[in-house]
């Protein structure tokens, strides 16, 4: 089987599996669809970071009690909404929704004291929801001019059809992590909306390389279209490619993942790591399962 | 001769910008978040209107530019009415903290009277007690209102109208009666900190519109005498100079030209002459901020989240490395040669970058150059396996190398072009910390164009020269490969 795949002459039957897999699509759209609406209707909870909803945090290192964290979750000093622990370190952070700047500093000071740790050693983080707006506000921008371009881009190189396939697969890896994210209640955060980004570059490159493959097997085939064999030929061909760009590609932030799960540290790099892990994972099937039964379409028609 | 020349160039200039860069001791310059810093919170009153705030943080911006020597400081709304300014590094902070959160409102008011004659505020009055003349109290004048009952200030500056404010510029406290004002900050085109002679002086030039309000100002005071002839310049609720009208000036004249000056003294080697001229060239804050907390963040979090960084970095090109070799072969090595070569480049450059353009490599910047490492993997596999489809085909390992190099140049192209301009579009729209992924990405981006069609293009040709066999390229026989 691995000896098939990487030679490319697996017999998988795109053009069947497509309509499988096109079932499984409108299955996902109709599923991210009601996460979209849900979400805005306020059913479900989005979990936005400090940074959209206004907040602060605490974050600390010390041997703590788990009584401990109980007393400072039912302190009445601020209003604490979560806290996080991790399983190899002595790492606690803490958050709180908004409230005045002495109230605030109060806590600090009810942390140092509690946990015994000097109050320089508190990495304290207050942030106004303003923030989290103008990055949301400019992130949405950018994902507009970036669309266009990609569409004029794709258009030039193959076929405008081809860039409304580009977009469905974008949108689907968009929609697919923002999904994951509303369900599981993970925090969004400003560098979730950095990752977003990033994914759509992913996933385009896989994408550009299918259209790129496709392009090469109509040039080099007599007509200017593909007969249904020489299709599926060209979709196990691309297939290995696909899987290798993806693996070489998750293994670095596979590595953040892992290693910062294992050192107990999380943050920034992790809240950017998993978005994209999750996202380079959507991207590689957007560009085959999601791509194929509209490439298939258009193609033979 | 020329393709080995191509082979090895961009090799030959990664490894000596980092042997310069290595023997000079240079590293990168690393963010707040990486390194620690401070992170100040300035808080306008309650109540502020949002868009006064904004415009604040605006001008706190334009200011820290003018202010050249803070790398990549953050300044953003924070809460309702505060402003959260981050200053990586420890680089003289606490002046650029004092230039961000100084109001620097200044206005031009009449001198209308001053305890230079009495010795006591214009607002009070004395009353010597009836028992023992010799014996002083002060009250406040009927009429006055909201002044210090004691000293006699206005509690409150109000430009708009009298107050009693403190000067002690000139080494003793003097209370000046001052009109309202005449002219703000706001008529001011222009502020330069010179030294002419004995001391620095921040000259000032009005705006065309303004100077004509300036000359008849000083046509008026022209005409009196005394206290009465003098102009305040009150930056932030303190007169910091008062000087009177020359008694050459012609009442019917006035001064002419729409300059001005004020006089810092000789104390600090122009520093407080520099920084009002800063503050004064772009403009007072709408609304005056408190200084409400000052955090540092611990460099012990940063340096914790710098080695994850590094070291998934290091275990994820190790890992993709094995990869490659058991899954390529020779075009394995080929393909380790070029990333390694690719991040020493990488390397080096961003922390000649930090030291020439005061780049700072954040979080997000290590987060934008291990999604490059993925991407330039990505360009050496793609040309791989063309490579593979060339030969599956029956053509010859040099032609299918040739023709497996120059057709992947075009499908990178067009890849890293996607690339390209997402990472400038995140650049210029993006704020603080997406800029420093974005810039990443974008370098990586350029080197993976330049190591494609310069290392990679004459590299695989060569490489696929070295053996007949396709075991020293793919897992896989000839017979198995070909027989499709």
């Amino acid at each position: 089987m691995i000896k098939k795949l990487f030679i490319g002459s697996t017999n998988i039957d795109f053009l069947k599996v497509g309509r499988l897999f096109y079932r499984i699509f409108i299955i996902e759209s109709f599923i991210f669809l009601s996460v979209a609406v849900l979400s805005i209707t306020g059913v479900l909870n989005i979990n936005l970071s400090v940074d959209f909803t206004g907040g602060t945090t605490y974050q600390l290192e010390a041997p703590y009690e788990n009584s401990e964290i109980d007393q400072v979750m039912a302190s009445s000093i601020l209003d604490v909404s979560r806290y996080q622990t991790f399983e190899n370190s002595n790492s606690i952070i803490f958050r709180a929704t908004e409230n005045t700047q002495e109230k605030e500093t109060e806590f600090l000071f009810y942390l140092a004291n509690k946990f015994d740790i000097p109050d320089e050693n508190i990495d304290f983080q207050r942030v106004g929801p303003t923030f989290g707006d103008e990055i949301t506000t400019k992130g949405v921008q950018a994902l507009i001019i970036f669309l266009t371009l990609v569409v004029l881009l794709i258009s030039y190189r193959y076929e405008f059809k081809y860039s409304l396939i580009a977009l469905i697969a974008l949108t689907h890896d968009l929609l697919l992590v923002f999904s994951i994210y509303v369900l599981l209640g993970l925090e969004i955060t400003p560098s979730t909306i950095i990752a977003l980004l990033t994914i759509l570059g992913y996933s385009l490159y896989d994408t550009v390389i299918l259209f790129d493959k496709l392009n090469d097997s109509i040039k080099s085939s007599k007509f200017s279209y593909l007969a249904e064999g020489s299709l599926n030929k060209t979709f196990n061909e691309v297939l290995m490619r696909s899987l290798n760009t993806s693996i070489t590609s998750a293994i670095p932030i596979a590595s953040i993942l892992f290693l910062g799960n294992y050192l107990g540290l999380s943050g920034t790099l992790s809240d950017f790591a998993l978005p994209l892990f999750i996202g380079i994972l959507s991207g590689t099937y957007s560009s085959i399962f999601v791509t194929v039964p509209f490439l298939a379409k258009i193609i033979n028609k | 001769m020329r393709r080995y020349l191509k082979i090895l160039l961009l090799p030959i200039i990664s490894v000596s910008l980092f042997v310069l860069v290595y023997y000079q001791n240079l590293s990168p310059k690393l963010g707040l978040d990486l390194q620690g810093g401070i992170s100040v919170i300035l808080t306008a009153e309650e109540g502020t209107d949002q868009e006064l705030i904004e415009q604040a943080v605006e001008i706190m911006r334009t200011r820290i530019e003018a202010f050249g020597d803070v790398q990549e400081p953050e300044i953003s709304i924070s809460g309702a009415n505060s402003v959260l300014v981050q200053l990586p590094g420890v680089t003289d902070q606490e002046r650029a903290i004092e230039a961000l959160g100084t109001t620097g409102l200044l206005t031009f008011r009449p001198v209308l009277d001053s305890s230079i004659t009495t010795g006591y505020s214009p607002a009070l009055k004395v009353i010597p007690s009836t028992e023992d003349p010799e014996k002083l109290t002060t009250a406040v004048k009927t009429g006055v209102t909201g002044v210090d009952e004691v000293i006699g200030i206005s509690l409150v500056d109000n430009p708009e109208f009298e107050s009693y404010i403190l000067s002690i510029n000139s080494g003793y406290p003097v209370i000046y009666q001052l009109g309202p004002a005449e002219l703000t900050g706001n008529d001011i085109s222009d502020a330069i900190a010179v030294f002419p002679e004995n001391e620095w002086i921040v000259s000032l030039e009005f705006k065309n519109e303004s100077a004509n309000l300036f000359t008849e100002l000083t046509k008026k005071l022209a005409s009196e005498t005394g206290d009465r002839r003098k102009l305040a310049i009150v930056l932030d609720g303190e007169v910091v100079s008062a000087p009177g009208i020359a008694f050459g000036v012609d009442p019917t004249v006035g001064i002419t030209g729409g300059t001005a000056a004020i006089s810092m003294g000789n104390a600090d080697g122009g520093e407080a002459a520099n920084n009002l001229a800063i503050i004064l060239r772009y403009g007072a804050l709408p609304v005056s901020f408190e200084r409400s907390s000052i955090q540092k963040v611990s460099a012990t979090l940063g340096e914790d989240t710098l080695n994850l960084g590094l070291q998934a970095g290091l275990v994820g090109l190790i890992i993709v490395s094995l990869y490659l070799i058991f899954y390529y072969r020779l075009l394995g090595l080929v393909a380790i040669f070029g990333l390694t070569s690719f991040g020493l480049l990488f390397y080096s450059v961003i922390t000649l970058l930090g030291k020439y353009q005061g780049f700072t490599l954040t979080l997000s910047g290590i987060a934008g150059i291990i999604v490059s490492i993925g991407l330039a993997a990505d360009s050496y596999i793609v040309t791989f396996e063309k490579f593979k489809d060339e030969i599956k085909i029956g053509r010859s390992f040099q032609f299918a190398a040739d023709k497996a190099a120059i057709d992947a140049w075009k499908t990178i192209l067009t890849a890293d072009f996607v690339s390209l301009s997402a990472a400038i579009l995140l650049y210029v729209l993006a704020i603080g910390p997406i800029r420093g992924f974005a810039l990443a990405l974008g370098v990586a981006t350029i080197f993976d164009l330049l190591f494609t069609r310069l290392y990679t293009r004459n590299t695989v040709p060569l490489a696929s020269s070295l053996s007949r066999n396709s075991r020293a390229f793919f897992p896989i026989k000839m017979k198995d490969l070909r027989n499709d």
